[in-house]
Parts: C-alpha cells; sequence; structure tokens
C-alpha cells in the first residue's frame, strides 16, 4: 500500500478512536489500492454544472411515520 | 404427492397458489413438504440459519383454516417464503444489527404476513461471523451461491422455499439469483420500504423478490410494494397489478443493447456470459423485439461511483459500532469500513453528480427504447475453494454490470439464460425505466416462457 495512503488511514483511524484488527492493513492493501487508483478516475470527468443526485424524496411528511 | 411430475417443493407460486386457492393442496401439506426438503438437503446448503418450523406450522394450519372458510387472501396465501437475513423478523432481528433489537417485522415481511404467506425463517447473508458456514450452490455444491443474498439463492434454486425477500446494494439480489438459476428482482429505488432492512447503504438498498419464476416475481412485488410511511424513501405513486402485464408478448418492444460499455467490461467477463447473453439478446430480437444498440457514456464511472456511496454510507450507518466491527466483524465488513474511511466529502459528493449524470444520460436513451439488455454476472459461479473473504469487493470497484443500476435507481430483473460448460446458470439481466417493472417483467416472463430454462432443476 501507499505510504500517504496508509498514513492517511491510520491517521484517520485515531481521530476516530478505532485500531485496525492486527494483520488487516495487509491482507486488505491491495483492494485499497484499487479501490484509490478508481476512486481517482471518478475525478477524471469535467461534469460542469452537474448538481447533486437528490434521494430524499420531499413528498415525504415526518408525521407520516407517527 | 407430486403434481404435474414435480414435487411439492419445487412448484412455483404461481403453481401452489392456483392449488390452494382450488382447495386441491394444502399450505400444511405443501409447508410440511418444504421443511422436509430443508431437512433432507440443507445440512449441504447452509441456506437457513434460523428455520422456523413450528410458527411456519401453526401459520400454515391458520391458512387453511381460512381458505376452508372461503376467506383467501390472494396468491401468495398459504405459500412458504424465507427471508434474508437483513430484514428484521418479529423475534428474529437482523443479526448485523450488532447493537440493536431492530423493528420487529420490517414492512416487507409484515406485507407477506398479512397476504397470509408462511414465514419459514430468516436466511444467510455474506459478512455473517463465521460460526454460520458458507451457503452451497445447489448445482453444483463445491461452487458458491453469490451474494449477499447468498442464502436466497440457495434456498430458493433447492427448492427449500418457494420464493424469498432478498436485498440488493451492489447486486445482492442479481448475482445469487445468477448463479443459482433462479428470476430476481431489483425493483426501483423507493418501490419497496426499506424500513426494518438492516442498512449497508441508505440510498442504495434495494428490497426485492427472489423466485423461480418470473411471474412468482410479480406475485410477490404485488404485495411487497408500495408507499410506506415509515421509510422516508418510498414512492407514493401507485402500484399497478404486476401480473397483468404478463398477458403481454414483447412484440412491439424497443430493446436496448449497451453494447460500448458491455465491451468495457468484457475483459472481466467470462467469453461464455458473453455468448449465452448474445444469444438470448437475439432470441428476444426473433420473438419480435427491435433491438438497438444504445451509449451511456459515463457508465463507465457508474461502478466505482455506487462503491464510494456504498462504502461512505456504509461507515456512516456502522460508525458506532466501528470498533466492535474492526475487532470482530467479518473480513467484507472491516475492509468496507477501512474504504468509508479513505473516502472524502469531495470523492461522495462527485459520486453523486456522477449518478445524477448517469440518470440524466438513461432518461435521454429511455426516451428511444423501453428496456435494456445486457450480462449480469461476469462468470459462472465460482469453486467455494477460489473464492477469498473480500473477493466480491473487487467486483465493486471496477466496471461491471450490477452497481449501475443501484447508484441510478432503475428496476432490473435477473432471468436465467442457458448454462455454461459445466452446467452452471448464466443470466441475462433487463433494466427498466422508473417504476416500470411491467416492461422488465413482461420482457423476462416471454424470454423465460420461450426458453424454459427454469424448468430445468438441480440434481441434488
Amino acid at each position: 500500500m501507499d505510504k500517504l495512503i496508509e498514513e492517511n488511514l491510520m491517521a484517520v483511524l485515531k481521530r476516530e478512536g478505532l485500531q485496525p484488527k492486527a494483520g488487516d492493513l495487509e491482507q486488505f492493501s491491495e483492494i485499497i489500492t484499487l479501490y484509490m487508483e478508481n476512486l481517482r478516475q471518478l475525478h477524471s470527468i469535467d461534469l460542469a454544472g452537474e448538481e447533486l443526485a437528490p434521494v430524499f424524496r420531499p413528498e415525504w411528511k415526518p408525521t407520516d411515520s407517527k | 404427492m407430486v403434481v404435474a411430475e414435480k414435487p411439492l417443493y419445487y412448484l412455483s407460486i404461481h403453481e401452489a397458489q392456483e392449488l390452494i386457492k382450488n382447495r386441491r393442496l394444502s399450505p400444511v401439506e405443501l409447508t410440511r413438504a418444504v421443511l422436509e426438503r430443508v431437512a433432507a438437503i440443507d445440512g449441504r446448503l447452509h441456506a437457513y440459519i434460523d428455520l422456523m418450523s413450528e410458527s411456519a406450522l401453526a401459520e400454515a394450519r391458520a391458512a387453511e383454516s381460512e381458505i376452508a372458510a372461503g376467506r383467501w387472501r390472494g396468491p401468495l396465501h398459504g405459500i412458504p417464503i424465507a427471508v434474508k437475513d437483513q430484514l428484521d423478523t418479529k423475534g428474529a432481528p437482523a443479526r448485523i444489527r450488532q447493537f440493536s433489537k431492530g423493528v420487529g417485522d420490517a414492512t416487507a415481511v409484515r406485507r407477506l404476513r398479512e397476504a397470509g404467506a408462511v414465514i419459514m425463517g430468516k436466511l444467510h447473508m455474506s459478512s455473517l461471523p463465521g460460526e454460520f458456514p458458507l451457503p452451497r450452490n445447489p448445482w453444483n455444491t463445491e461452487h458458491i451461491t453469490g451474494g449477499s443474498s447468498t442464502g436466497s439463492g440457495a434456498a430458493v434454486a433447492g427448492g427449500l422455499c418457494l420464493g424469498s425477500l432478498g436485498e440488493d446494494t451492489a447486486g445482492s439480489i442479481r448475482n445469487p439469483s445468477a448463479f443459482c438459476g433462479i428470476a430476481g428482482l431489483k425493483a426501483t429505488y423507493g418501490r419497496v420500504s426499506r424500513y426494518g432492512l438492516a442498512p449497508l447503504s441508505w440510498s442504495l438498498d434495494h428490497c426485492g423478490p427472489m423466485a423461480r419464476a418470473v411471474e412468482d416475481l410479480a406475485h410477490m412485488l404485488n404485495v411487497i410494494a408500495g408507499h410506506d410511511g415509515k421509510d422516508p424513501t418510498s414512492s407514493a405513486l401507485p402500484v399497478p397489478d404486476y401480473t397483468a402485464a404478463l398477458r403481454l408478448d414483447i412484440k412491439g418492444l424497443t430493446i436496448g443493447v449497451p453494447r460500448e460499455y458491455i465491451e468495457q467490461c468484457a475483459p472481466r467477463t467470462a467469453a461464455i456470459v458473453l455468448q449465452r447473453v448474445n444469444e438470448a439478446i437475439a432470441k428476444l430480437g426473433s420473438m419480435g423485439a427491435r433491438i438497438e444498440e444504445v451509449k451511456v457514456p459515463t457508465l463507465r464511472l457508474a461502478t466505482i461511483a455506487n462503491a464510494v456511496i456504498y462504502y461512505n454510507e456504509f461507515w456512516a450507518a456502522h460508525k458506532r459500532d466501528a470498533a466492535w466491527v474492526l475487532q470482530h466483524g467479518a473480513a467484507q465488513r472491516r475492509a468496507r469500513v477501512y474504504l468509508g474511511l479513505l473516502t472524502g466529502s469531495a470523492d461522495y459528493i462527485q459520486a453523486q453528480r456522477i449518478r445524477s449524470r448517469c440518470r440524466t444520460e438513461l432518461a435521454e436513451v429511455f426516451e428511444k427504447v423501453d428496456c435494456l439488455a445486457l450480462p449480469n454476472q461476469a462468470g459462472p459461479a465460482p469453486l467455494v475453494k477460489d473464492v477469498g473473504p473480500i473477493d466480491t469487493l473487487y467486483k465493486h470497484v471496477q466496471p461491471e454490470f450490477h452497481g449501475p443500476f443501484n447508484l441510478t435507481g432503475l428496476p432490473t430483473l435477473s432471468v436465467p439464460c442457458g448454462f455454461s460448460e459445466n452446467d452452471l446458470p448464466v443470466a441475462l439481466q433487463l433494466v427498466g425505466k422508473p417504476f416500470d417493472e411491467s416492461t422488465v417483467l413482461r420482457a423476462g416472463y416471454s424470454y423465460q416462457q420461450e426458453m424454459k430454462w427454469y424448468e430445468k432443476r438441480p440434481a441434488i
């Protein structure tokens, strides 16, 4: 795993008060590397003014669940 | 009792409901036949993690009494159905909710009960603790069932229930349906309530039916679809009778084939899958559908966008129990936490914008075509011994055939389209316009009736 990615992961784990399971970083090194490579691809496209896809449906009223 | 040269446990829901309605088959007899089948072969398939024999027989007896008194509730009355463990069921909350008692019956489960279905029990899913053995594929028990609705695939294909409720975040209904040679439907996001479903990713999770025949999916969807005030993303759109669409053939339908995207996935797709799917598409053409090539340029980024949203929402959903997951959880769950932690807010937002772009591009395509046809799986079910604990995650992060339709929330049907050289099932995927489950069911049913793949049964 890239040193920078590993340091970043250890920093966010620490921030969240978490410890990786022993051996996990070695076991998951390949998938983490592949994921981070593909994550970079995500930003390879110019989406111009494209906005977020809304998921929440505005017709829902909180009182429905009562 | 054997009906039409078929043991009771292999009846389709449609066949069984006709017999039950006409009082030629007792729900108790049917439930007993399924329980005997479970006793005979689930020691090899490992589909159930919680078999509810006593309550199932009690529900079957109640159904029998009601039907005898002239109060037949509908096609699921007295039908044995099992539930993926991810859905809460009264007395059996989803096990992946480590520190919560769940909600009792999930809405989809409650609706099945209200329709008179016999709830057989809870089925295995990926990411459960290692104490539960991995389900085996009824077509060849040396092979996996696919996940994460692992138990649902094994149970339906093996005759351990007549239908199952599954869940799909990145292919978890369609992948085991394909590997196990059954039909599975991921309905449009918002069509089936997620209330009582332990979340993997709130905006990608879809509940849906799995069964041996397409008409069975229509019967189940008729019951579980519809608005639910307890799910904020539930749609208020009216629910049609999905069985009505099955009376139409596919003449006049235009089916789009995203050939360019299929080519992008081809290096990671087995040749036999591409061959069987091409044969199925040609068959749809010869049956009267118009086949047209379509382009959806941003689909190439849809799988990774789906993964980014999945892992980020997974991390958020499991933040409170992350310390436990990292020390005691299954490898897949631990890996999802790490990947979620590595995903930044700009990544998540970019993925949501790609989601928006994909929806726009697909909406334009759907102005010209009625549904899309493309492969479902990367290959036939692999051998158990060849699959590592996090192999599924590799599928999630490179272009493939499932994630794009969780991302866009479109209704997607898996229907068997033949077998590999070593007799393992291969499936076709049909994708429809938002809330147009009827058209994919219609196309899938027409194809099924023409080819009859669903009549072939595993030898187990």
